[in-house]
């Protein structure tokens, strides 16, 4: 056995709670007592707990709430108040509160080891096939109601097991070859799920960023439920919203990550209560939020949050005029220059983060393209090496970048405990000479009259790179590329589609080469899913035939017939079926098979992102990552800390 | 006059539903769906998406079924005044327009009453001083916001509002007072925000304005019955608004049509890229994510204002300028 640790906790809290657990007069006798030490009410909520709406801080704070280690993360003790604005360019973003907010079961520290978070322990059995996890006792949702094992086994038994509202079952991290858990509520504050075989993706995806929500605020969500509401009150409820049924009606009701019902109860340290549609959403911190700082101080510091909604094209020159308090998001390399400027004379400051993928731009040869002849020269691994070797990147990085990025693979970044230098540097040498030796070797001699070498069928060997027709800088870089290939006789052309286009004609085996951002989650630790670097996913654009016959069970797709290939799927088994202790080994083995193929063909990465923070806002860190997973953006530097100093 | 009418009123019934037709064919052309879109939008950010809960929405909002049993949902509901639900919002589409519908009207009124005020009086000018300096001048003038690029003219404007008086970038108010009730300094607000997209979209429609009323006028100013006038001493002034501004306002009124939508529609690419609340980005934003329902019924809506408002000006017509209404008479 083995278990994740909690954070100190708060044992006083509870001889307060026996000292004045006598009635209504005792709470607010409690309140003045405390008034100026560490249990100094929130001024935000001072009122509301004089007349008595809201229990005194102490009463709201779960028994053991989670005291966040401010030494390790470099934090100062903050002060109460103020709002934290940013734009968004969508209404839809609204989920980016809970993606900030970074509140999960079990989540990542700044070290990027897991930790428990709402959970107070998790205990996992030796080869990881048992999790049971403990809630904090006294937690409570955003309206007070208690937050129980009654939660967990609403969502198990009446949301994912319901026919009507998951016809298809439950998700499938929760499968381990088709078989279910065995969910079981040990007492009010302890739940159990079980698997007769390891399951390791059980913890990454409870810590996802976009977590999967396995607890749903049951007494709130089952007035919309079959099982639980007379069937003529929600057939009217049905019939009021004008929706097909109470299925639709639940679903909607329940949207834990797109925070839009204003009525949902929530565990996040800001709760929405702006109406859709608007243009401008407002989070209202949570009273009954369960972390504090290290003087037992309720979290979060900031009293509301605000989301404006813009046009993306607005956005910079709005940070530029100073309207946001924090902004990250829409802002890119790009505008860096032009905010620097406008630094001057507007009260923030502009820091240039570190990203979290692996890279900007990467070129993906597709290894199952349905054309025999260029599926043989693209699976050529010296025709592979011969592209990368004949790109310039850092002219990319010089021209486009400012110099600013690094040219690298598209593989894990430093940071993550699994990378190796090789990884990140083998082949991206500027190298023609070589590069053309290479294909000369393949036997690709003979030339057009324009200088293009000729494919073995005759045809000249023109390579179309698709991409998404999002980003500009695209086009730029392979018109650089371009240049340089052309010198080692290969011609390459652009061909701009639309996302959902560039897509399908990949899955069908149309695509020959195409140029997508680099994996997400270059911050890899062993027990990530290592579903980027493995033939599992028909979104990877280097196999997308290989993919889908992995993720349809066969149905569909091609098997993979590479050696390599078939090698990464072994791997792949045996990180999922291995425990913790073989995730390590298996992961390096996959990266090593990675590096040594170039399976894809990274351009450049590290191109550092732009974060605007107004002065004075404080705890917000100078150097971080920007990274959707893992750490939600801000959300691992926990922006419940940041506070005003003004 | 009445079987006029009432002809009128029965052309307009299948006119709609071609139009229905039309507009639901166009909403389902691109490949995908609404669901296809947030998909792939959703992995766009690294975001996992969950096939199991697609397939449950795709059945439950009904995009399994055939194209024929969609529209037929979709026209039933608007025959009954439901304009369907707006998957991106998850709101019925009446209560997602709401607020934008009226900020719309607010919008398009002042730039038509904007355009009203600067094409009429330097019409007349530049019809009654032809060939003259000013007329060249003041036409001139006209032409340049119907030259200039309207994204442009609003990105220059946007700064320069800001830098010289400080208001916020984009909207129609500042962020403080969306959702907020009504008070002084909100309308105050508005009004601070509301010049620039007024000056773009207006200055766009005055030239055309200015030369049709100035065609028009030149038209008859040269008539008989002026020369007449004249001739018999009426003061100039007089002559001309008596007689010929009238029979010059032929295109003002036939113009009424078009109000109706745009009002409502608002001109998109400049709330766009001013980032108004208005209906015209929800619009656009509704077509790209596939909204389908949002998407048609604004769609709808707009053509039945077109409809009505060619119903209007036709009416206005006829009482205006009895040539019109005897002609319809004539043809029966």
């Amino acid at each position: 056995m083995f278990s994740f640790a909690s954070f100190p906790t708060v044992p006083h809290a509870q001889k307060h709670k026996v000292a004045f657990a006598s009635g209504a007069m005792a709470f607010l006798l409690g309140c003045t007592l405390f008034a100026g030490s560490a249990w100094a009410e929130i001024p935000y909520f001072a009122d509301k707990v004089k007349s008595g709406v809201l229990p005194a801080m102490e009463q709201r704070l779960p028994e053991h709430p989670l005291k966040l280690d401010f030494a390790a993360e470099g934090k100062e003790i903050g002060k109460y108040g103020g709002d934290m604005v940013t734009i968004m360019g969508r209404s839809k973003d609204i989920r980016m509160a809970v993606v900030y907010g970074y509140t999960h079961l079990i989540g990542y520290d700044q070290n990027l080891e897991l930790k428990p978070d709402i959970l107070e322990s998790l205990d996992v059995n030796e080869d990881g096939s048992v999790f049971t996890l403990r809630l904090r006792k006294g937690h409570k949702w955003s309206d007070g109601a208690p937050f129980t094992a009654e939660d967990f086994r609403f969502y198990w038994e009446d949301v994912v097991n319901n026919e009507e509202l998951f016809p298809v079952g439950p998700p499938r991290f929760l499968l381990v070859d088709g078989e279910p858990p065995k969910f079981e509520v040990l007492d009010k504050y302890t739940v159990r799920y079980s698997w007769s075989q390891p399951n390791p993706f059980f913890l990454p995806e409870l810590a996802a960023t976009r977590p999967p929500f396995i607890y749903r605020p049951a007494h709130y969500l089952k007035q919309f439920h079959e099982k639980y509401q007379d069937p003529q009150k929600l057939a009217a409820m049905v019939k009021e919203r004008g929706l097909r049924n109470w299925a639709v009606l639940e679903t909607d009701m329940d949207r834990p990550y797109k925070l839009e019902n204003i009525d949902l109860p929530t565990l996040q340290p800001w709760v929405i209560r702006t109406q859709e549609p608007s243009d401008r959403f407002i989070f209202e911190r949570n009273p009954y939020f369960h972390r504090v700082d290290p003087d037992g101080n309720q979290l979060p510091y900031i009293d509301r949050m605000i989301f404006n909604i813009s046009n993306a094209k607005l956005v910079p020159a709005k940070v530029g005029a100073g309207e946001v308090d924090i902004q990250s998001r829409i802002l890119t390399l790009k505008d860096y220059t032009f905010l620097k400027q406008a630094e001057k004379d507007k009260s923030f400051h502009v820091r240039l983060w570190d990203v979290g993928y692996g890279n900007y731009a990467t070129l993906y040869p597709n290894l199952t393209v349905s054309d025999p002849v260029w599926r043989r020269l693209l699976r050529d691994l010296r025709f592979r090496k011969a592209l990368s070797l004949a790109i310039n990147r850092t002219e990319l990085n010089r021209v486009l970048f400012f110099g600013l990025a690094t040219p690298r693979n598209n593989t894990i970044l430093p940071k993550s405990p699994l990378f190796k230098k090789e990884y990140a540097t083998e082949n991206i040498g500027f190298d023609l000479n070589k590069a053309n030796a290479l294909l000369d070797d393949m036997g690709l001699t003979k030339r057009n009259d324009d200088g293009i070498r000729l494919m073995p069928d005759g045809r000249p060997l023109e390579i179309i790179v698709e991409t998404a027709g999002e980003n500009p800088e695209y086009d730029d870089i392979l018109a650089l590329i371009g240049d340089s290939w052309q010198k080692a006789g290969i011609k390459l052309y652009v061909k701009a589609l639309q996302r959902e286009v560039m897509r399908t004609r990949a899955y069908s085996g149309d695509t020959v080469m195409s140029l997508f951002t680099g994996i997400d989650n270059g911050l890899a630790v062993p027990s990530s899913v290592p579903s980027e670097f493995v033939p599992v996913n028909q979104d990877s654009l280097q196999w997308p035939k290989w993919g889908q016959y992995y993720q349809t069970g066969g149905e569909a797709g091609e098997k993979p017939d590479m050696p390599a290939a078939e090698e990464l799927m072994k791997l792949y088994d045996q990180w999922r079926i291995g425990g913790p202790g073989q995730q390590k080994k298996a992961w390096e083995h996959i990266l090593d098979i990675n590096a040594e193929n170039l399976f894809s063909i990274g351009l450049v990465g590290n191109v550092p992102h732009p974060v605007v923070v107004a002065d004075g806002l404080m705890n917000v860190p100078e150097k971080g990552i920007h990274s959707w997973e893992p750490g939600g953006f801000f959300g691992i530097y926990h922006p419940d800390t940041f506070w005003w100093d003004r | 006059m009445l079987t006029y009418v009432a002809r009128r009123l029965l052309v307009m019934i299948p006119t709609l539903f071609m139009i229905s037709v039309l507009v639901f064919i166009v909403i389902q052309l691109p490949p995908g769906d609404f669901l296809t879109t947030y998909m792939n939008e959703l992995k766009a950010q690294g975001e996992a998406v969950d096939p199991s809960k697609i397939a449950f929405l795709r059945a439950q909002y009904g995009l399994d079924d055939p194209l024929y049993i969609q529209y037929f949902h979709w026209a039933w509901g608007l025959l009954h005044g439901n304009l369907g639900f707006s998957f991106e919002y998850n709101l019925p589409v009446t209560e997602v327009v709401g607020d934008r519908l009226w900020l719309s009207m607010v919008l398009n009124f002042s730039t038509i009453l904007f355009i009203y005020v600067v094409s009429f009086p330097i019409g007349i000018y530049s019809a009654t001083r032809q060939y003259s300096w000013g007329d060249y001048g003041i036409t001139l003038l006209g032409f340049l916001g119907l030259a200039m690029p309207n994204f442009l003219f609003a990105l220059i404007l946007l700064y320069y509002a800001n830098v010289v008086f400080g208001t916020s970038i984009g909207g129609l108010m500042d962020p403080q007072f969306i959702n907020a009730g009504w008070s002084w300094p909100k309308v105050i607000s508005i009004i601070e925000h509301l010049w620039a997209p007024v000056l773009v979209i207006g200055t766009s429609g005055t030239a055309a304005m200015i030369r049709r009323l100035r065609a028009n006028l030149l038209d008859e100013l040269g008539r008989q019955y002026v020369v007449t006038a004249r001739a018999k001493g009426l003061s100039p002034m007089k002559v001309l608004f008596k007689y010929p501004l009238r029979m010059s306002l032929n295109p003002f009124i036939s113009d009424i049509g078009n109000i109706l939508p745009q009002v409502v529609s608002g001109s998109v690419l400049v709330s766009v890229v001013m980032s108004l609340p208005t209906t015209g980005p929800m619009l656009l934003s509704a077509l790209q994510s596939q909204d389908m329902y949002l998407a048609g019924s604004f769609l709808m809506f707009l053509a039945l204002l077109t409809v009505v408002g060619m119903f209007v000006s036709d009416l206005l017509l006829a009482w205006l300028d009895p040539r019109i209404r005897l002609q319809g008479s004539i043809s029966q």
